[in-house]
């Protein structure tokens, strides 16, 4: 089992280091340069008194380049662009190398847009989005399971037929739609107005801290977990039916059993595996943020980071985010696995 | 009834610790405004968009920044609008004197130094200031006077009108603050302007660019002493930004302080809300005092609700930004400005205007809005006409096929168009539409390409394109439009590729032409051009929509961005205002 973890893991690196690295010099070869986006508002009646020449534009770009360290080669050997291309070897001083020597380092390098560097963005929005995601994961969770049970145990009653269609109406509904009716319906004066006025600055202690998140982040959250609640729900429910017809469930009905405690001591466990794969899905969704619901409700996670990095082709934010999701997502398939592996001894990996 | 007296309590406990009376509590709350975005970066050397623009002139001053009550530049830590004298053929001198009374947050005078200091400082490579090295490239040196420390001149090249605006519209920062041993006094501007860019730059200069690197600036800023009125408390990236107006600001002492001097708030706070429908909604529940840029539809939905016209003000101004569709004039099937003239008939501004701004806007015949005393109101406006495009393509050789299409005698090629447009701007997808269903009633095919905004800018560049529409963000004073027209700028901002002799003449013409009068006629002859040539069609004017809660006074607004005067807005001292939340300080 260890050597499975090991051997999985180091895939997992190897993988996350060729998918950034992928990432990397792609957008280092994209059509737009940082250097030529840097200068858009040179094209400004307001800012400029005369035409730039090609010269002057070409001099501004240049020391854009050698400002975000884009002037050296990009890669260990290059092709010179025209019909008779030479390659031309540049040995350690090019731009992947320096990366990959301070990504190793823990450095993910500095924002294009404010010089800052990457690690402490991404610090700062994860700590919008971590807890947000978490505790729409767990509340989903928690709330799938207890749907799904109660679905399990009958069909065909009134109760059960709004449950199942209304989990059926959300599953089609996308998220943006239904942030912004939440916004709509519960955040409007128009309406009813659940949201109270917002306060910022540094709490005083922990508890106001944790009261002004809560009060902050219930409509993200609701959303968040209405949006996932139909996935998990649906599967499992589906799951536990086929299980609840399988013999041993009969047998367990038949020897008196009451019919929740089949459910939960007999069925439960063995229809779990497929909600296993969803949640471990939601994982990169913690390290990713939820852009919609960020946008939404104007929090500052790493969701809203990564799309306005990507808008602003600002591409040290956006490998680093690659990186870490990319690490995320392997990791998350690892811990499915193992998952799988607690749950069904007979999926272990021989030793 | 039996926890009165725990409640009497502690209402009595909250009025003892309270110092301020409820009144002034209310006078002193902070007005929150809405920022689309976040500022990214605070650094004045870069100014990487509009929040940014707004942040950082509340820090730091300027010597003619712009009056938002006039919408005209106005002396603010020059003492007075600066002396203009022509030398030769080529150089302008500018002469400032800088206010006896402007200090550094720590007590320092600002002087001539300190202007001479900024200027060298946005030319130091390394530093994010390449936008600011191209913008005030023209000023090669800052002539000190021995005599007095507050006196200077400006030697710029060139003798455009629009310099002497312009020489003063950048904050000044402290030379004592970040260049302690004064290592740039030695170094003429002018040689820190020619320095090659890929060259290591000399030790002095590297260790200050070291200095000011290390002080982070771009998100520490009260590392940097200002001489504006206000200072930042607080910034939650992405979230809010809170603003304290300073205690004791030099210019409190003045007697009688000019508008852009004048900062009558106690807090802002501005508060970044990424969505218009979120922000609309936040403007409702009293979360948002200030609403800037209100997109039209969004505007109307607030007028039309009986609440909202209750709890708010709005408030109208043209802008200086005008809707233009280009032409590709390189373009084979588009030299000929026949065809061009024929395909602006295809166009229905006012039909636009009412689509995409709800009739918000104002029409123009050229660049200039028809408030500005140098429009050409002797041009008719553009309207829908196919009938009339389909006789000036004639005109350009185009001849009809069976099949519908039009084409040139003795070329296999139909004319047919790809119009690139903004792809998150849905006035422009509006426009495309409409266009390409006007040209498709008349048989010439209109490819659609909505881009990425990055991408599109370098598509406009490369020539990429055959029609496009954007937006060309101007204001009062940019009458100098050789950045969209002359030869010299094909390739970088002249996106249109337009370029004759006689167009360059009279725009280099209008650029030196200081003479109100004789300016008109220049810049009447260039709008007469423009619509004869016609690169480009220009659609509308658009309009700064702003909405605020009654409670504030004195807003004053503008066709200029942000649309409104934030140091000028103060509460209305009425009992009713409502109790609101004092961020923690």
């Amino acid at each position: 089992m260890r050597q499975w973890l090991l051997v999985r893991l180091g895939r997992a690196v190897v993988a996350a280091w060729g998918i950034a690295s992928l990432v990397f010099l792609v957008s280092r070869v994209l059509p737009v340069s940082p250097e030529q986006l840097a200068l858009i508002e040179m094209e400004d009646l307001s800012r400029q008194i005369g035409p730039a020449t090609s010269n002057e534009v070409a001099a501004s770009q240049q020391a854009v380049r050698q400002r975000l360290g884009l002037a050296a080669p990009l890669f260990y050997a290059t092709r010179t662009t025209g019909p008779a291309g030479e390659w031309h070897w540049h040995g350690l001083h090019n731009q992947y190398h320096e990366w990959l020597s301070q990504v190793v380092r823990g450095n993910l390098g500095k924002s294009y847009l404010d010089g800052q560097p990457v690690t402490a963005l991404l610090g700062q929005a994860l700590a919008y989005s971590v807890p947000l995601a978490a505790g729409a994961a767990s509340l989903a969770t928690t709330l799938a399971l207890a749907l799904a049970l109660y679905l399990a145990r009958g069909s065909g009653s009134a109760g059960r037929t709004l449950v199942q269609a209304s989990l059926a109406t959300l599953q089609v509904v996308p998220l943006f739609l239904l942030a912004l009716i939440l916004l709509l319906l519960l955040a409007n004066p128009a309406v009813i107005n659940l949201m109270p006025l917002a306060s910022h600055g540094p709490a005083p202690n922990l508890l106001v801290a944790a009261g002004r998140w809560a009060v902050r982040a219930a409509l993200p959250l609701l959303s968040l977990v209405l949006a996932v609640l139909p996935a998990l729900t649906l599967p499992l429910v589906a799951s536990l039916r086929q299980e609840s017809s399988t013999p041993y469930a009969t047998t367990a009905r038949a020897k008196g059993l009451p019919l929740g405690r089949v459910l939960r001591r007999h069925l439960l466990p063995n229809a779990l595996l497929p909600l296993f794969t969803t949640l471990t899905d939601l994982l990169p969704t913690l390290v990713a943020g939820t852009v919609v619901v960020e946008v939404v409700f104007a929090l500052p996670g790493s969701g809203r980071l990564l799309a306005e990095a990507a808008a602003a082709h600002d591409y040290p934010v956006v490998v680093a985010g690659v990186l870490l999701l990319a690490g995320v997502r392997l990791l998350s398939l690892i811990a499915a696995d193992i998952l799988y592996f607690l749950a069904d001894p007979r999926l272990r990996p021989a030793t | 009834m039996r926890y009165y007296w725990l409640v009497s309590f502690f209402t009595l406990l909250t009025s003892a610790c309270s110092t301020a009376s409820p009144e002034q509590a209310q006078v002193d709350a902070p007005i929150h405004i809405r920022w689309a975005r976040d500022p990214v970066s605070l650094d004045p050397l870069a100014l990487p968009n509009p929040s940014a623009i707004d942040a950082v002139s509340l820090l730091h001053l300027s010597l003619l920044p712009i009056d938002y009550q006039t919408d005209r530049y106005s002396a603010c830590l020059a003492e007075r609008l600066p002396e203009v004298r022509l030398v030769g053929d080529s150089i302008t001198h500018i002469e400032y004197r800088l206010r006896p009374a402007a200090k550094w947050d720590n007590g320092q005078p600002v002087l001539a130094t300190d202007v001479d200091f900024t200027l060298k400082l946005m030319q130091c490579p390394g530093l994010p200031n390449e936008m600011a090295r191209a913008q005030f490239g023209f000023i090669r040196q800052v002539l000190l006077d021995p005599t007095d420390p507050r006196h200077f001149t400006l030697v710029c090249r060139g003798q455009a009108v629009e310099m002497i605006n312009t020489s003063g519209d950048f904050p000044i920062l402290s030379e004592s603050a970040l260049d302690t041993q004064r290592t740039l006094r030695a170094l003429p501007l002018a040689f820190l302007q020619d320095w090659p860019a890929g060259k290591a730059p000399l030790p002095p200069v590297a260790a200050l660019v070291h200095r000011y690197q290390s002080a982070n600036i771009a998100r520490t800023p009260g590392k940097l002493p200002g001489c504006g009125p206000y200072r930042l408390v607080e910034w939650e990236h992405n979230r809010h930004m809170l603003f304290s107006r300073k205690a004791a600001w030099w210019a409190d002492s003045l007697r009688a302080a000019p508008f852009v001097l004048q900062a009558k708030p106690r807090y802002l706070d501005y508060l970044v809300v990424p969505d218009d429908a979120a922000a609309m909604l936040a403007l409702r529940r009293h979360e948002l005092d200030v609403f800037p840029n209100v997109p039209a539809r969004v505007f109307q939905q607030l007028q039309a609700s009986a609440d909202a016209r209750r709890e708010l003000a709005f408030y109208t101004e043209p802008s200086y930004d005008v809707v233009v569709v280009g032409f590709n004039t390189a373009r084979a099937t588009l030299r000929n400005k026949l065809t061009r003239q024929a395909l602006s008939r295809l166009l229905d501004p006012a039909g636009l205007l009412s689509a995409t701004q709800l009739g918000q806007g104002s029409l123009t015949v050229g660049l200039l809005p028809p408030t500005s005393p140098f429009y050409n109101d002797s041009l008719a406006a553009l309207t829908y006409a196919p009938a009339e495009a389909q006789a000036l393509l004639g005109r350009a050789g185009w001849q009809r096929q069976p099949d519908g299409s039009w084409h040139q005698p003795g070329s296999p090629e139909p004319l047919a168009l790809a119009l690139r447009y903004r792809a998150d701007e849905s006035t422009f997808a509006t426009i495309a539409l409409q266009f390409r269903a006007a040209a498709a009633k008349l048989g010439i095919a209109v490819t659609l390409l909505p881009t990425e905004a990055g991408t599109l800018s370098m598509a406009l560049k490369a020539g990429d394109f055959d029609v496009c529409v954007r937006t060309l963000k101007g204001s009062p004073f940019g009458l100098n439009f050789s950045i969209f027209f002359h030869s010299k700028a094909i390739g970088t901002s002249n996106f249109t590729r337009f370029g004759q002799p006689a167009a360059d003449r009279l725009l280099e013409a209008v650029e030196v032409e200081g003479h109100d009068p004789r300016k008109r006629r220049l810049l009447c002859s260039f709008q007469a051009l423009v619509r004869d040539e016609m690169p480009l069609v220009p659609l509308f004017f658009l309009t700064n929509r702003l909405a605020t809660t009654k409670q504030l006074r004195h807003v004053i607004t503008s066709g200029l961005k942000p649309g409104y005067a934030a140091q000028a807005l103060t509460w209305a001292r009425a009992d009713s205002l409502a109790v609101r939340p004092t961020p923690s300080r």
